[in-house]
Order: structure tokens, then C-alpha cells, then sequence
């Protein structure tokens, strides 16, 4: 009798399905498809009926030639048709459909085919432009929150293992729940962005736009999706560990933290690379891995350990500096790994715009090496005589800044396409454009 | 394969429904009642942050429109952190009763996400009606998490804290997008 009312409400939550909103559930020929002869005509079907006009599908080539005729609606306005002509074998074409369903939500959506190619996914369809620099600051803005998400739950397990003052504790859980937080928001953020310039519609029609086959069909999608799922679990476990007072459960978040960064690797340039191998992936996981911890240790070191818990400066900038030191050679060692990879031939350093920013980056990463050798050979070896340096909190910060900076550099580069990449076997980049 | 949009609302609306009552149990034996048995007081906030956590995959998983995975999207912030902060209060680890107020920004939050994301008039459609009516009645029980911080002893308040989640999962269950309402007041509004 007392299990009644839960199994009243299970059964409420089970109830038979019910119509939702309109929505695409057949695609003729099927996104992403690669077909060996043209199609006739380009087929949507809804699950309910819409309202087109006669450019309701529109399809162009990589040239931006447009293939198809005027559209038509059929099987009581479920169905839209477009008959197609002029295609030739060899090339990638993009649809573009825009649809105003029953409950008067008007969709839109983007998605790509090839004939005797395989197409490019729908973020480099006909139209689009490639990142920009907005997408650059998204990025930096995501590495950022990402660094302070891992690099306090790595300063926190790793340096700072006794039981902390509270003050400090309850700090350390917000920096890294509100990395956390930021991580989920700018994440959501970019892939909007990135699915507004596939979809090239007004912000009004972009509310509504089917973000489906980008989310589904591409590299960034399938990493958005991932590290959405990834980062909410372990933001919720940061929350708990600070709720419950049970430390230990930083570890899994810190460890599921650490995994989900890959798809900052699989979702830039690394993932399509002719040259890309499992070491290559692993070196670029590395590489962004070990400057997160880097990073978001500084950050945390500067901003909490100091100004909270004087009794623990020396223990934590001494055990910082001991794991700082291996995460720099990782740096050091994965970063000239994967510029000799990407950049076979040295000119290419100065001949072209992705070797520039490479190079704005490795001077960047000098002064913030240059500035941790400084806190390594000099500060380090005074603490441990427990003769503090004045200002040791301000040149943290520096370092810090210079370190967030390096961040920047990172986001221009994964957004980047370095020089010697060819089209792996398929379609060249639809948009046409080389970023 | 992804579950149906509405199985999704109506599992969700469940959880609401559980919530409510909860908190309707709560009002009704008085707060030192209800804490007699410790575990009771973490039942409505846990639930609410797993409600937080569950509506993650909800908002990627359903991209068929920019605005609803946004509209999720917030409501999963919102509800994780609002249910993350009446832990702590459980907990102790936050002892401000103004905390109380991160409930009020969860509503209105909450309300925004609903009235924004529904392009068409009230009586559009049964669909439209509901997402204006469940936008408005968030937005207007906002007040009641205010009301509990300035009387806390005054049980009006949190009576009407937990009607409100008894009254949203009432019309979460209802929400069927071109079901009429008095009628199809629209062309547009045709049965699916």
C-alpha cells in the first residue's frame, strides 16, 4: 500500500506517445550520403504537415550553382519535393530547407550529398564561412573554463591532499564548479555559433533552425554532445563532493574530465588531418591536457592557496612546482612533436598564416616558460628555506595572465587548418573557404 | 533511439508531480515533522538536482530546434544548481536564508526559457496555450521562495511553493502540440 503513490507517478511518467512538434523524420537522398548517380528530386518528410513556399528546398553545388527547380508539397503538405537537374558526378551539393510546421514554428535546417564523392559535413556546407574570430574567442573562453575545471580538482587532489581550511575548501569547489558552469555555457554557445553560419539564416529563423545533422553528422557535434554529457556529470560530481564533504569523489570527476577533453582534439583540425594517427591524437589530448592542469593550477594557486590559506603557500607552491615541471616537459615534448607533424617543411613557419600563429604561440609559451623558470630556479629553492620572496602573489598572477594567453594562441590554432592538408579522398570543402 | 518528445515531457512532469508533493507532505505535517525522519529533508532537493542532471541529455539529444535545446539547456543549469544550493542549506554547508532566493531565479529563469521559446499567441493551439500559461505561472510563483526568506513561519508561501510543481506537471501532462483548445483557432493548428 505505502508503494502505491510511486507507482502511480511511474505509471504517469509511461503514458501511450502523443504527437510533438513537427518534425523532419525522412531525408531523400539521406544527409551525408554518397550516392553514384544523381537523384531525381530532393524528398523532406515531416511527421506532420507544413507550409512551404516554392523555395522552401533550395540546392546549390560547391560553385553555389543553384540544381533545383520550385518546391512542391505533397501527401497533405507532409511531404515536400524538389526536382533536381544539372548535377554532375564528382560533386558535393548542399540542401538548404526552410518549412513553417502545423503549430506555426517556422524550421530550417542545412545538410550536404555527393555523387561519386563523399560530401563535407554540413559545417562546411555552401555558404558557410568557416570559424571566425568568434569562434576563436569561444574557443579560448572554453579552455579557459576547462583549465580552471581540471587544474583545481587536479591542485586539489594532487598537492593539496589534507584536509583544507574551510574557507579555502568551499573556494577551490567554486572556481572549479563555476569552470564547470562556464565549460557547459560557452560549449552550448559555440555550437550554436558554428551551426548559425552552416545554417546562414536570420537570428530569428536560427531559434528554430534543425541543428540535428550538425549535431549527429559532424566531428564538432558529436564532441558538443559528448562534452555537454561529459562535463554536466562532472560538474554535478564537483557539486556533491562539495555537498557531502566527500573529497574522493573529485577523482572520478577529475579522471572523467581529463577523458572528455579528447573532444577538444577530435573536434579541431587533429581529427581530419591525412597525417593523423592514434599518436598524433594522443599528443594533441596530451599537449591540451597538461596545459589545462598547468593553467588552471596557477590560477588556483594565485587566487585561492594565497589569499586564504598563508600556512599552506610553501606546501602548495613547492608541490605545484614538482608536478608543474613534468606538465611543462609534456607540454614541451607533445606541442614539437605535433608541429613537426603538422609543419613537415620549416618555411612553412613564416610562408604561412597558420606557421605565424604557431609562432606568436611558441613566443608566448617562451615568456610564460621563461616565467615559470623563474618561480622554479629561484623562488623554489627560497621557500624551501622558508624565505618567501615579497610579491611572490603578483607574479603568480603574471604568470597566470601570460599562461592564459598561451590559451588564446591554442584556440587560433585547433580552429586553424594547417598547410599541408589535402582532402582526405572526398569532396573539397564545400564553403570553398581555407578556414 | 531518442525517445519520443512527449514521453519526455510527461517523464519529466512525473518528476515535478513527485516534487510537489513532497513538498505539499511538507506543508501539511509542518517542517519539524517532516525532519524527524533526516532523510526526508534531502528527498525534494535531491530530486530536484537529479531532474537538473536528467535534462542535460535532453537538451543534446533533442537539436531539432535552436531554441528549445537552449530553452533545456537553461532549465538544467537552473534546476541542477537550484537543487545543488537546497542541499547545501540541508547540508549546512550554506546557512544564509537569502540562498533561498537562487529558487526565485531558477523560476524566473525557468518562466523566460517557456514564454520565449513559444512563437505563437495564447490560443493557438493547446500547445501554445499551455507553454504561455506554464511561463506566467512560473514567472508569478517566483514570489514564493521571496515570501518564505521575509516569513519564513508563514505557510502560505510554501504552499504555494509546492502547488506551483503540483500545477506544472498538470499542464506538462496536457502539453500535446496541434491538440485543440475550445476548438482549432487556427488553419495551422491542424490535427497531426
Amino acid at each position: 500500500m505505502r508503494r502505491l503513490p510511486l507507482i502511480g507517478i511511474l505509471a504517469l511518467a509511461f503514458p501511450g506517445a502523443a504527437a510533438a512538434h513537427a518534425t523532419l523524420i525522412g531525408i531523400s537522398p539521406p544527409t551525408q550520403a554518397r550516392l553514384e548517380v544523381p537523384p531525381p528530386a530532393v524528398v523532406l518528410r515531416f511527421d506532420q504537415s507544413v507550409t512551404t513556399t516554392g523555395r522552401a528546398i533550395e540546392v546549390f553545388s560547391a560553385a553555389g550553382r543553384r540544381v533545383s527547380g520550385p518546391s512542391e508539397a505533397g501527401d497533405g503538405g507532409r511531404v515536400v519535393r524538389v526536382p533536381l537537374s544539372g548535377l554532375g558526378r564528382g560533386e558535393a551539393y548542399t540542401v538548404r530547407w526552410r518549412a513553417t510546421s502545423s503549430d506555426g514554428h517556422t524550421s530550417s535546417g542545412v545538410y550536404t550529398f555527393g555523387i561519386g564523392v563523399t560530401p563535407p559535413p554540413p559545417t562546411e556546407a555552401y555558404g558557410s564561412t568557416g570559424p571566425t574570430w568568434t569562434d576563436d574567442a569561444a574557443r579560448w573562453a572554453f579552455f579557459v573554463a576547462l583549465a580552471l575545471l581540471v587544474g583545481t580538482m587536479g591542485l586539489r587532489l594532487l598537492v593539496l591532499r589534507e584536509p583544507l581550511p574551510p574557507r579555502l575548501s568551499n573556494r577551490l569547489f567554486g572556481l572549479a564548479a563555476a569552470g564547470g558552469i562556464v565549460t557547459l555555457n560557452v560549449g552550448i554557445a559555440a555550437f550554436v555559433m558554428r551551426a548559425a553560419d552552416a545554417l546562414q539564416v536570420p537570428f530569428a529563423d536560427l531559434l528554430y533552425g534543425d541543428l540535428s545533422p550538425i549535431a549527429t553528422k559532424t566531428r564538432f557535434g558529436a564532441a558538443f554532445v559528448a562534452m555537454t554529457l561529459g562535463y554536466a556529470a562532472v560538474t554535478a560530481l564537483v557539486l556533491l563532493a562539495w555537498i557531502l564533504d566527500r573529497p574522493r569523489l573529485l577523482w572520478p570527476a577529475f579522471v572523467l574530465g581529463l577523458g572528455f577533453a579528447t573532444g577538444l582534439s577530435l573536434s579541431g583540425h587533429q581529427g581530419v588531418e591525412p597525417n593523423a594517427t592514434f599518436l598524433t591524437g594522443l599528443a594533441d589530448w596530451l599537449h591540451l591536457v597538461a596545459a589545462m592542469l598547468w593553467v588552471g593550477g596557477l590560477v588556483a594557486l594565485a587566487t585561492c592557496v594565497w589569499p586564504l590559506a598563508p600556512t599552506l603557500r610553501r606546501t602548495a607552491f613547492l608541490g605545484f612546482s614538482r608536478i608543474a615541471t613534468v606538465l611543462v616537459a609534456v607540454l614541451v615534448v607533445a606541442g614539437t612533436y605535433l608541429s613537426i607533424s603538422r609543419l613537415p617543411a620549416t618555411s612553412e613557419l613564416w610562408e604561412t598564416s597558420y606557421g605565424h600563429a604557431l609562432l606568436a604561440k611558441i613566443a608566448i609559451v617562451c615568456v610564460a616558460l621563461g616565467w615559470g623558470a623563474m618561480h622554479h630556479f629561484f623562488v623554489r629553492p627560497r621557500l624551501e628555506r622558508d624565505d618567501a620572496p615579497r610579491g611572490l602573489r603578483r607574479s603568480l598572477i603574471g604568470e597566470s595572465t601570460v599562461a592564459i594567453l598561451v590559451l588564446l594562441a591554442a584556440a587560433v590554432l585547433v580552429n586553424a587548418r594547417p598547410p599541408a592538408v589535402e582532402p582526405t579522398g572526398g569532396a573539397r570543402v564545400a564553403s570553398t573557404l581555407p578556414r | 533511439m531518442a525517445p519520443r518528445a512527449e514521453l519526455v515531457h510527461w517523464a519529466f512532469a512525473a518528476g515535478f508531480l513527485l516534487l510537489g508533493l513532497i513538498l505539499l507532505a511538507e506543508v501539511i505535517v509542518g517542517a519539524e515533522v517532516f525532519a524527524m525522519r533526516r532523510w526526508r529533508v534531502y528527498l525534494w532537493p535531491s530530486i530536484a538536482f537529479g531532474i537538473g542532471v536528467a535534462l542535460w541529455p535532453v537538451s543534446v539529444f533533442f537539436t531539432n530546434s535552436t531554441i528549445h535545446m537552449l530553452a533545456h539547456a537553461s532549465w538544467a543549469e537552473v534546476a541542477m544548481l537550484a537543487g545543488a544550493v537546497q542541499l547545501a542549506l540541508v547540508r549546512g554547508k550554506l546557512t544564509s536564508r537569502w540562498w533561498t532566493l537562487s529558487l526565485s531565479l531558477t523560476l524566473l529563469v525557468s518562466a523566460a526559457a517557456f514564454l520565449v521559446h513559444e512563437q505563437n499567441p495564447w490560443l493557438f493551439s493547446r500547445a501554445a496555450f499551455l507553454h504561455h500559461a506554464i511561463g506566467w505561472t512560473l514567472l508569478v510563483a517566483a514570489v514564493f521562495p521571496l515570501g518564505q526568506v521575509l516569513q519564513p513561519r508563514r505557510a502560505a508561501w510554501s504552499a504555494g511553493f509546492a502547488l506551483t510543481w503540483v500545477v506544472l506537471a498538470v499542464m506538462l501532462f496536457c502539453d500535446r502540440d496541434v491538440a485543440p483548445i475550445f476548438g482549432h483557432l487556427s488553419d495551422l493548428a491542424a490535427p497531426g
